[in-house]
C-alpha cells in the first residue's frame, strides 16, 4: 500500500465533475487498484475514491486514475509532497471474524433448538428449498414441522423471506401445516406486526446465554 | 338501511366499539364497523377476530338494514359533523352511505357485508357476576400477563368463579399475580375460562364506562361472552395448559414484614429513576433497615434507607424495577413482603387480607 501525505487538489469526472481545491491530505494507493483521497475529518469515508478495477498514471506531479470500464476518472495533482511511503501488507481478507452473527446464532440455535418454541427439537440445519435454505427445520412435541428463519436483527424482510420459503415448504401435503419461526437477537417491532398478522411467531434470543455466557433471566418456571 | 339519530350518541358509540376493529387484517372488512337496524333497534359492531364488540345506539330506524362502514374514518367524520342529528342511508346503486349532518354531506364507500362475521349471541349457562368486583380483580392482575405471543397461554387471565369467590391469575413467568375477591352474595353458576388479557382490559373500560352493576358471563368451549349494560364483548379463549399456580407459592419463608404500602412505593419509583437498562433495583435488607438503591453505568446511582422491621442476618436481593413497581402498586395499605433469599421468589401481599398476592422472580446480582 502507498501512502502519500501531499498538499494536492483532485478532478473528478465521469458520471458528474467534482472539485477538490488544494489542501493537505491523505492519498492511499491500495495494491488491488482502490485510490482513496481522505481529509482529516468527515468520518471514515474518503472525500474521492475508485474502486478497482482501475488504471493508475503517474506523470510528473499528476497522478491519473482511470476506471478500467467506464468513464470515470480521478485527477491528482500534487502541488507538495510532505510524505510519500510502500508498505506491504499481510494477506488478512479472510481474518476478520465477527462474533454474534448469524451464523453463531444458527449453531447456537441448532444446539437447543428449544428456545425457539417449546418442545422443539432439530431436524436439519439449511434445510433446502427450491428458493434457497431455511435455516433450521424443526419439529414440535407433536410432530408437527416448523421452519425457523435466523437474523442477527429480524425486520420486514427477514419475515418476507421466512414467508417464501414456508409457501415453498407447504407445497410439500406432508408438511402442509408447517409453521414459521423467525429467531433473532432483536426483532424489530414492524416485523413483529408483520409476523402476527401471517400467523408467524417471532422469538428474540440471547447468544451469551444460549452459549451459556450468561445466565438466563430467573423465571418462576420454564 | 337508514337511521337518524344524535350525533353525539353515534360518536360515543363508534368511539366505544371501533376498539375492536381490526388494524391490520387481510380482511378489508374487519377494519369496519357494522350499523345494524332492525325493528329492535340499531347496534353497532365490531370485531378483530379475537375479541368482538356490539354496542347499542339510540335513534329512529327508518329503513331496516345493515352496511360496514370503515371505522377510523367514519369516527372522524362523525366526530366533525356539524349540528345535533345526523342521517346514515346506504344508497345500494352507489354502494355508498349518505352522511348527513346540519349542513354537510359525505358520501361513503361501504365494505363488503359478505365478509363481516357473525356474533355469538349470550345464551346457554349465564353466570352473573358483580361488575365492580370483576373490574378490581382484573386490574389487580392483568399488569402480569405477559405480552409475549410466544407462549399464547401466558398472554391470558385464568378467571375462575365459583360460589361467593372470583379468583383470577395471570404470570408472564417472572412474576405472578393472584387476586382472591370475595362477593357479597353466591353466584348462581360457575365457570373457569383462560381469558385473553386485552379482551378484559377492555371489558372493564366498558364496565366502568356503562356503569355496570352486573357483568353476565357465557363461557362455551372456546369462546366466551360478555354483556354489560347493553354492550356485548365476546372473546377467543386461550388453549393449552395454564400454569399451576398453586405450585409456585412457596409454602414457607424466611422473612416476613409488614410495611406501610404507599411509603415504599414512593421509595421504589424514585430509586427505579435511576435503575436503567435492565439494571436491577437492589433491596438490601439489614437489622431494622432497609436500603434501596440502583446503579446505571454512565448515567449515575441513587439509594435511600427507610426503617423496616427486619431482624437476622442481612439480605441483599434485586429485582426488575418495573416488576416490583407493578406489584406494589396494587397494593392498597399495607403490604407485607415474604422472602426466602437472594435467588428464591419474594412475595407481595395485601396486608388488609383483601386476598391480592404478587410472586416475583429476582434478578441475580453480580456484586
Amino acid at each position: 500500500m502507498r501512502l502519500i501525505v501531499a498538499r494536492c487538489s483532485v478532478a473528478y469526472t465521469g458520471r458528474l465533475t467534482a472539485h477538490l481545491p488544494e489542501a493537505l491530505r491523505l492519498i492511499m494507493l491500495k495494491a488491488d487498484g482502490s485510490v482513496l483521497v481522505h481529509a482529516d475529518a468527515g468520518g471514515y469515508k474518503p472525500l474521492n475514491w475508485m474502486t478497482p478495477p482501475t488504471a493508475v498514471i503517474e506523470e510528473g506531479e499528476t497522478i491519473t486514475v482511470r476506471k478500467v470500464k467506464g468513464e470515470d476518472q480521478l485527477e491528482i495533482t500534487l502541488h507538495e509532497v510532505l510524505s510519500d511511503v510502500t508498505h506491504t501488507m499481510d494477506f488478512d481478507a479472510a481474518r476478520l471474524s465477527k462474533d454474534g452473527v448469524e451464523a453463531d446464532l444458527q449453531v447456537a440455535l441448532a444446539d437447543a433448538p428449544h428456545w425457539c418454541g417449546e418442545g422443539f427439537r432439530l431436524v436439519r440445519r439449511e434445510w433446502p428449498t427450491d428458493i434457497g435454505p431455511v435455516d433450521l427445520m424443526c419439529r414440535d412435541e407433536a410432530d408437527g414441522w416448523i421452519a425457523v428463519e435466523i437474523k442477527r436483527i429480524g425486520t420486514i424482510e427477514a419475515v418476507e423471506q421466512l414467508s417464501r420459503y414456508l409457501e415453498r415448504i407447504r407445497l410439500d401435503p406432508a408438511k402442509a401445516d408447517c409453521r414459521g419461526v423467525l429467531a433473532a437477537t432483536i426483532v424489530k417491532p414492524q416485523a413483529r406486526v408483520l409476523a402476527e398478522s401471517r400467523g408467524l411467531t417471532w422469538v428474540e434470543v440471547d447468544l451469551a446465554v444460549l452459549r451459556g455466557e450468561r445466565e438466563p433471566a430467573l423465571t418462576l418456571f420454564g | 338501511m337508514k337511521i337518524t339519530t344524535a350525533r353525539d350518541a353515534l360518536f360515543a358509540q363508534l368511539q366505544t366499539v371501533t376498539r375492536a376493529a381490526s388494524t391490520r387484517s387481510a380482511v378489508q372488512a374487519l377494519s369496519g364497523v357494522q350499523l345494524l337496524a332492525s325493528k329492535d333497534g340499531i347496534e353497532l359492531r365490531a370485531t378483530d377476530m379475537e375479541i368482538g364488540l356490539r354496542v347499542p345506539l339510540e335513534g329512529e330506524v327508518v329503513r331496516e338494514g345493515s352496511i360496514v362502514l370503515p371505522a377510523r374514518l367514519a369516527v372522524d367524520v362523525i366526530r366533525a359533523l356539524p349540528g345535533k342529528e345526523v342521517s346514515l342511508e346506504l344508497r345500494p346503486v352507489e354502494q355508498d352511505v349518505e352522511i348527513l349532518g346540519g349542513s354537510a354531506s359525505f358520501y361513503i364507500r361501504t365494505l363488503r357485508l359478505e365478509d363481516f362475521p357473525p356474533f355469538p349471541e349470550v345464551e346457554g349457562d349465564v353466570v352473573e357476576v358483580p361488575g365492580d368486583a370483576f373490574v378490581q380483580t382484573v386490574n389487580k392482575v392483568a399488569r402480569s400477563a405477559s405480552r409475549d405471543e410466544t407462549r399464547p397461554v401466558l398472554t391470558g387471565i385464568l378467571v375462575s368463579a365459583t360460589a361467593d369467590e372470583l379468583r383470577m391469575v395471570a404470570t408472564d413467568s417472572y412474576r405472578l399475580s393472584v387476586k382472591e375477591t370475595k362477593l357479597s352474595e353466591p353466584l348462581a353458576g360457575a365457570f373457569e375460562a383462560n381469558v385473553p388479557a386485552r379482551a378484559l382490559q377492555e371489558l372493564t373500560r366498558i364496565v366502568q364506562h356503562e356503569s355496570a352493576d352486573i357483568l353476565s358471563v357465557s363461557v362455551r368451549a372456546n369462546q366466551v361472552v360478555f354483556s354489560a349494560g347493553g354492550v356485548v364483548l365476546s372473546s377467543r379463549l386461550i388453549d393449552g395448559q395454564f400454569p399451576n399456580y398453586r405450585q409456585l407459592l412457596p409454602d414457607t419463608y424466611e422473612h416476613e414484614l409488614r410495611l406501610e404500602g404507599g411509603e415504599v412505593t414512593e421509595v421504589v419509583r424514585r430509586i427505579s429513576l435511576l435503575a436503567q437498562k435492565n439494571a436491577p433495583l437492589r433491596l438490601a435488607f439489614t437489622e431494622g433497615e432497609l436500603t434501596v438503591s440502583a446503579r446505571t453505568p454512565d448515567v449515575g446511582e441513587a439509594r435511600e434507607t427507610i426503617p423496616v422491621p427486619f431482624a437476622g442476618d442481612p439480605l441483599e436481593i434485586g429485582f426488575n424495577p418495573e416488576f416490583l413497581r407493578d406489584g406494589l402498586e396494587a397494593v392498597d395499605g399495607d403490604v407485607i413482603i415474604k422472602l426466602i433469599s437472594p435467588l428464591r421468589p419474594g412475595l407481595l401481599e395485601a396486608g388488609d387480607g383483601s386476598g391480592f398476592q404478587y410472586l416475583l422472580m429476582p434478578i441475580r446480582l453480580n456484586v
